[in-house]
């Protein structure tokens, strides 16, 4: 595409302040045709400087549609540094924002920051995490960055010259800012005694500090910056490493990515694959991507061919001859094992592959010659290039071996081992090595040139010390993405200002308008025990007619949480409550989640019900939906509430509704199963937690009640009535829950395991016949046998998604896992935002209050439900990494021999599950035995025959074995990990 | 997030305005002395020629009310006018729709009733769009016909204005109205094209084609007419001004 542009300046019109016209013409032509674009600019004077030593500018401070002045930002009296001691504003170009964020964020300088709208839209178009950063910043009320446009006032406007690149005329208009600001507090602050600051132009490029020298304008580059600072070394290893000067003549151990354009043919002609690269836990050097047009993953193996992808990163792959096709690797490589011996310092010697990665592979290769079977081959593929990278922060610890001991504060390169065992070690350049080991530390990734073995990053902070919970909690969190940080004050300032003694008002308040009271019904609430957060109540009573009116109370959040408010923004972006084992991220402040929307017994609160009119039999005769008051009458545990329903001589009121609630959800439940709703599996423990200290003491399976289906199913009912509504009067935008059936493929695995050790047959044709065939796999002698299948089984499947209806077609909204054709999710309003949009919807749909914008838009929605997916998911994950976390604190220092079932063989090494605890552990053949003992694995029965000097044996799949599982310390990397024996 | 910003978090809009800024307004009167009156109108980049036939002998019978005259619109769009370059025909839907507003708005602002049996032709040409193109067109033609001299009750001028709250992602009740959309803002936010009566604020056209929350139509609509308010001041100062000019010609021809 070519762009031709014309650009004048129009004469003032009239010199009293009157903006100036400029307008802008391009001529673009592409795909043929010729367009034409024409951009107006109005440049004015009324663009504040924003200092708050500056008179001329708050007189002519422009208001918003409410009157209001924005605040003046920048500082009386900006810090000074060694260089510049009596005081500055900062003016950073372009690529100090795009590689120094991390320093700028950082508490102890960097404030009073001018940002140039000519500098902002730069590295919006450069990288737009990197912008909502610096936007993020420019909103923060004590880093006091401010932007400044200059592009749009008169004074600063610079049109660009011919013959003059886009860079060279941003250049320029940065150093004509910094010219003008400068005069403009020298002439704002004449006469008055007061010292004007200097304007400070930061820059890593030479030809524009040497112009600006020209110019006289006072600049400076980042590092000479930083180390007229207080503390330079923190700051210094915050700068992004892209910005050292890498050696040109170092040779390239990976082969250079395509071209945009090969890749973007290559995609076309469908030579080349995209989609997700994501490394196997098992094997560091395998890798795998998932493309639309095979249907199963395409394997990619070896350091070389892996070039340079990490976990996540969208990549282009070419697929690789025929006779390079292997089988997936069935050995387990880690990372830490083979390259302990690896150099940090760049520039010497470095091989691709080490003797010992060469090893694995070759082992790899012979392993597939001999097999005999062609079919199991899967395509291999090699990555060619990058469509995007997914890099974030990662949080990890310095690997001790790489730290040279008494190296001062001097710079030198170390590893980082991220907790992320997919990720491969990090290169870091730090001066204060030898304090941050022990620590857990947070790096970025800046890079990955092709000289280089390693990616490179730089140092972030860090969080504590290694063990400590405080640092290992917020570890998991920031691994896991959780927005953790105290709620804003402007979030704060959207709760109802009366705080706890908020009240449902007297019945002539306008908040009645449409509400029901059903203060009087007998409701109450089933939770977990030490439940604060009770986001449903339930009651059913019977009607003269002999049928039963069941109802659903949910809280009524949205009633506090108005649409566009910068609460609901804050829990759109946390889109989820984040349960640990200790401690609760909440996705709304404490006010609302734990007292004023929580339907706590004995007082009044708002609610949204679901009224139904049942026959005794559970069929619905009729769906109500309103807003309501309602006062519980009592909250429940799960086992309380089944100690008050088996006790018979308990004839009162509520407790006979809670019978019916229990008799009627048994019906509920059994026409569920069998319409085909898969009952599932995933391991589920609770660790016991001393009161005082809560350290961990012990580790139990999760009980399950009949009275938690009861509330389990009532709340489906719901969640698919309500489901029905949205849809009926939001077709497009209603948000919708479903999950996908998997497809067959996906099984084949599981099924010809199981065929082959236990002669069972699972059947995937439909949920139903899963369902079905899940509880043949039964095997009598061990009941735990059945669990572990279905939890395999559910390993198998997809996960579930949020979606706005118009996004598929309406067979595709079938959850697979409930057997219903459409669902949502509605009843937990108070720790997912998923509900908080369904409650908006719905009271919509039911004419209570006129429909938000953000209910209507098809993209915006989209972008929410995307949203909530990720932190959906990532808050299960930080959930279950928690407690591993807290299970391997009981097992510190204690020893135990347990049982456990065989769910996965490799060839040097097998996965055993322990049901016990909750976790599945990794035996390697060479734990087995000094030296390693040689072993088989007949992949075709599953059977790893291990060749011991003294007893050879054997290990089957779904095997009963018994273990020890302990605690251990791995000495050299410093990791904690669960390990597991095999007892003899 | 969109390809760029309509409204930055300090207030400015894409081309540099604040939200209750009007774009450079420029308007000509009698322009083409071939016609009965004539106009030219800019507002930013969108530009308008305004001619009027009339009022005459209707050109059919279907045309001729026994009480009153009749007003026909003939809106014709430059194939040069848009981004890219594209004829438009006459039957285009769109057009037709803009024609019969703009006829039912000037019914109301002309005194037809003293025009009986006669008809009035508006043409106007678009010769470059870029937003608020039916405000454009009205201001045009009210101009036009009091250079034909046809008698209105008053001037017939109007405004657009946008709501940046669907698409703000800040806090929504920050979200600024804003005055005089130009195309990239029409094309993604709910925008609203008023027009009044001259000094009494009637409201004789109001039309928005998107979604918008009730809350925020009535400040809005509040810009919107503010906006007209200014708008009839620049086109008054327009038209004393071409009135002088007339007069003085008219002394030097004495």
């Amino acid at each position: 595409m070519t762009s031709l542009k014309r650009s004048f300046v129009a004469q003032a019109e009239e010199a009293s302040g009157a903006p100036l016209l400029s307008s802008k013409v391009f001529l673009r032509s592409g795909r043929g045709r010729c367009t034409k674009v024409v951009r107006e600019l109005y440049l004015r004077q009324d663009i504040p400087c924003s200092s708050k030593l500056c008179q001329a500018c708050t007189y002519n401070a422009p208001t918003d549609a409410n009157g209001k002045i924005r605040p003046f930002i920048l500082s009386e009296t900006p810090a000074g540094n060694k260089v510049f001691p009596n005081g500055h504003y900062l003016i950073p170009d372009t690529n100090i924002f795009l590689n120094c964020m991390d320093a700028l964020e950082h508490k102890s300088a960097f404030y009073d920051v001018i940002v140039l709208q000519t500098v902002l839209e730069e590295v919006r178009n450069r990288s737009l995490p990197l912008y909502n950063r610096l936007r993020s910043l420019t909103k923060s009320e004590d880093k006091r960055f401010y932007v400044f446009h200059n592009d749009f006032r008169r004074e600063t406007y610079i049109t660009r010259n011919e013959g003059e690149t886009i860079n060279d005329r941003n250049d320029r208009a940065v150093r004509k800012a910094c010219t003008w600001y400068q005069a403009h507090l020298v002439s704002s602050l004449e006469g008055s005694k007061r010292q004007v600051p200097d304007i400070v132009m930061v820059s890593d490029d030479k030809e524009n500090l040497r112009l600006a020298n020209e110019e006289g304008i006072k600049c400076c580059n980042i590092r000479d910056y930083i180390n007229g600072l207080e503390n330079p070394d923190e700051l210094l290893d915050r700068i992004s490493s892209s910005t050292d000067k890498t050696d040109a003549a170092a040779t390239a151990f990976y082969a250079e990515y395509y071209s945009q354009s090969k890749i973007t043919t290559g995609l076309k002609a469908g030579l080349l694959h995209q989609g997700p690269f994501s490394t196997s836990p098992y094997n560091f050097l395998e890798g795998s991507v998932i493309t639309s047009s095979f249907d199963k993953p395409l394997i990619i193996q070896g350091r070389r061919n892996i070039n340079r992808a990490v976990q996540g990163d969208i990549v282009v792959v070419e697929v690789l001859p025929k006779e390079q096709w292997k089988l997936p690797s069935a050995r387990i490589v880690e990372e830490d094992a083979l390259t302990k011996n690896d150099n940090p310092e760049l520039g010497q010697a470095e091989q691709i592959e080490t003797e010992s990665e060469r090893l694995a592979l070759v082992e790899e290769a012979r392993r597939t010659h001999n097999s005999t079977d062609e079919n199991k081959l899967v395509p291999t593929a090699k990555v060619v290039g990058i469509v995007r990278r997914n890099w974030r922060q990662y949080v990890g610890h310095i690997d001790p071996s790489s730290v040279a001991a008494g190296r001062g504060r001097s710079q030198q390169s170390v590893f980082l081992i991220a907790m992320d065992k997919r990720i491969p070690k990090i290169r870091i350049k730090t001066r204060q090595a030898e304090s941050l080991l022990g620590q857990r530390i947070v790096v970025t990734i800046d890079s990955w040139e092709k000289t280089s073995r390693f990616p490179s990053g730089h140092f972030v902070r860090a969080l504590g010390e290694l063990e400590s919970k405080e640092a290992e909690t917020e570890a998991l969190l920031l691994e896991w993405d959780v927005q953790y940080r105290p709620f804003p004050q402007s979030v704060l300032d959207c709760l109802p200002k009366e705080g706890h003694e908020w009240r449902v008002p007297e019945k002539d308040s306008p908040l009645w308008k449409g509400r029901k009271d059903l203060r009087d019904l007998m409701v109450c609430s089933i939770d977990p025990p030490g439940c604060t957060d009770i986001d449903d109540a339930l009651h059913a009573r019977p009607l003269p007619n002999g049928n039963y009116q069941v109802g659903v109370h949910i809280a009524d959040v949205s009633h506090f949480v108005k649409p566009g408010n910068a609460m609901d923004l804050e829990a759109a972006s946390r889109g989820t409550t984040v349960y640990l084992v200790d401690k609760r991220i909440d996705m709304l402040p404490m006010l609302l989640g734990t007292d004023l929307c929580s339907l706590k017994p004995y007082v009044e609160r708002f609610a949204f019900s679901v009224l139904w009119e049942m026959t005794p039999d559970a069929e619905i005769v009729s769906a109500e939906f309103t807003k309501s008051a309602i006062k519980s009458v009592e909250a429940f545990s799960y086992e309380q509430a089944q100690l008050r329903i088996d006790d018979i001589n308990n004839q009162d009121d509520l407790t006979k509704s809670m019978r019916t609630l229990l008799d009627f959800s048994k019906k509920l439940k059994k026409r569920r199963m069998d319409a085909g709703a898969l009952n599932l599996a995933s391991p589920e423990v609770k660790v016991h937690t001393d009161s005082e200290t809560s350290d961990p003491v012990d580790v139990e399976t999760k009980q399950l009640r009949e009275t938690n289906s009861l509330v389990e199913e009532f709340m489906l009912l719901a969640n698919i009535t309500v489901a029905r509504k949205i849809y009926e009067a939001f077709p497009q935008t209603a948000m919708l829950r479903r999950h996908g059936a998997p497809p067959a493929t996906n099984f084949e695995e599981l099924q010809s395991q199981l065929r082959v050790r236990k002669n069972m047959d699972l059947r995937v044709e439909s949920s139903k016949a899963l369902a079905d065939s899940l509880d043949t796999c039964v095997d009598p002698k061990e009941p735990f046998f059945n669990t572990l299948i279905r939890i395999m089984a559910t390993r198998c499947m997809l996960s579930a998604e949020y979606f706005a209806a118009g996004a598929f077609a309406y067979p595709e909204f079938r959850h697979y896992g409930l057997a219903s054709e459409i669902y949502t999710h509605f009843t937990s309003p108070i720790r997912r935002y998923a509900d908080v949009i369904a409650h908006r919807q719905l009271a919509a749909a039911i004419e209570y209050e006129p429909v938000h914008d953000s209910l209507n838009s098809k993209s915006k929605l989209e972008g929410v439900c995307q949203n909530i997916n990720v932190r959906h998911r990532n808050a299960q994950f930080a959930g279950r990494a928690s407690v591993e976390y807290y299970v391997g604190q009981a097992l510190k220092g204690k020893v135990t021999e347990q049982e456990g079932f065989v769910m996965r063989l490799m060839s040097n090494g097998f996965v055993v599950f322990v049901a016990r605890f909750g976790i599945e552990g990794l035996i390697r053949t060479s734990d087995l035995d000094q030296p390693e003992p040689d072993a088989t694995y007949d992949d075709t029965n599953y059977v790893l025959t291990i060749h011991d000097k003294k007893k050879p044996f054997q290990v089957a799949l779904f095997d009963k074995v018994r273990v020890t599982v302990e605690m251990i310390k791995e000495e050299r990397t410093g990791k904690r990990k669960i390990q597991l024996k095999l007892v003899r | 997030m969109s390809r760029y910003e309509l409204l930055s978090p300090e207030g400015l809009r894409i081309d540099g305005r604040r939200w209750n800024d009007l774009r450079r307004v420029f308007a000509q009167m009698a322009t083409q002395p071939s016609s009965n009156g004539s106009s030219y109108f800019e507002m930013g980049n969108t530009k308008v020629i305004c001619t009027i036939q009339g009022p005459g002998e209707p050109t059919s019978r279907s045309k001729t009310i026994h009480d009153r005259c009749s007003i026909s619109v003939d809106l014709n769009y430059a194939p040069f006018s848009g981004i890219d370059r594209k004829r438009r025909g006459r039957g285009d839907k769109r057009t037709v729709e803009m024609q019969t507003s703009l006829e039912n708005t000037f019914a109301q602002a002309i005194r037809t009733t003293l025009l009986a049996r006669s008809e009035i032709i508006i043409s106007l040409h678009i010769l470059s769009q870029d937003g608020s193109v039916l405000a454009a067109c009205i201001n045009a033609t009210t101009l036009a016909l009091i250079d034909a001299g046809i008698p209105l009750t008053d001037y017939l001028v109007a405004c657009t204005s946008g709501s940046s709250s669907s698409y703000s992602t800040q806090n929504d009740e920050d979200a600024d109205p804003l005055l005089d959309v130009n195309s990239l803002e029409e094309n993604d936010l709910p925008c609203l094209t008023v027009a009044t009566l001259g000094a009494t604020d009637k409201v004789v056209l109001l039309l928005m084609e998107n979604k918008v929350n009730v809350e925020k139509l009535e400040e809005m609509l509040a810009v919107g007419i503010d906006g007209c308010k200014t708008m009839r001041r620049i086109l008054d100062t327009t038209v004393r001004k071409h009135g002088k000019e007339l007069l003085e010609k008219r002394e030097q021809l004495r």
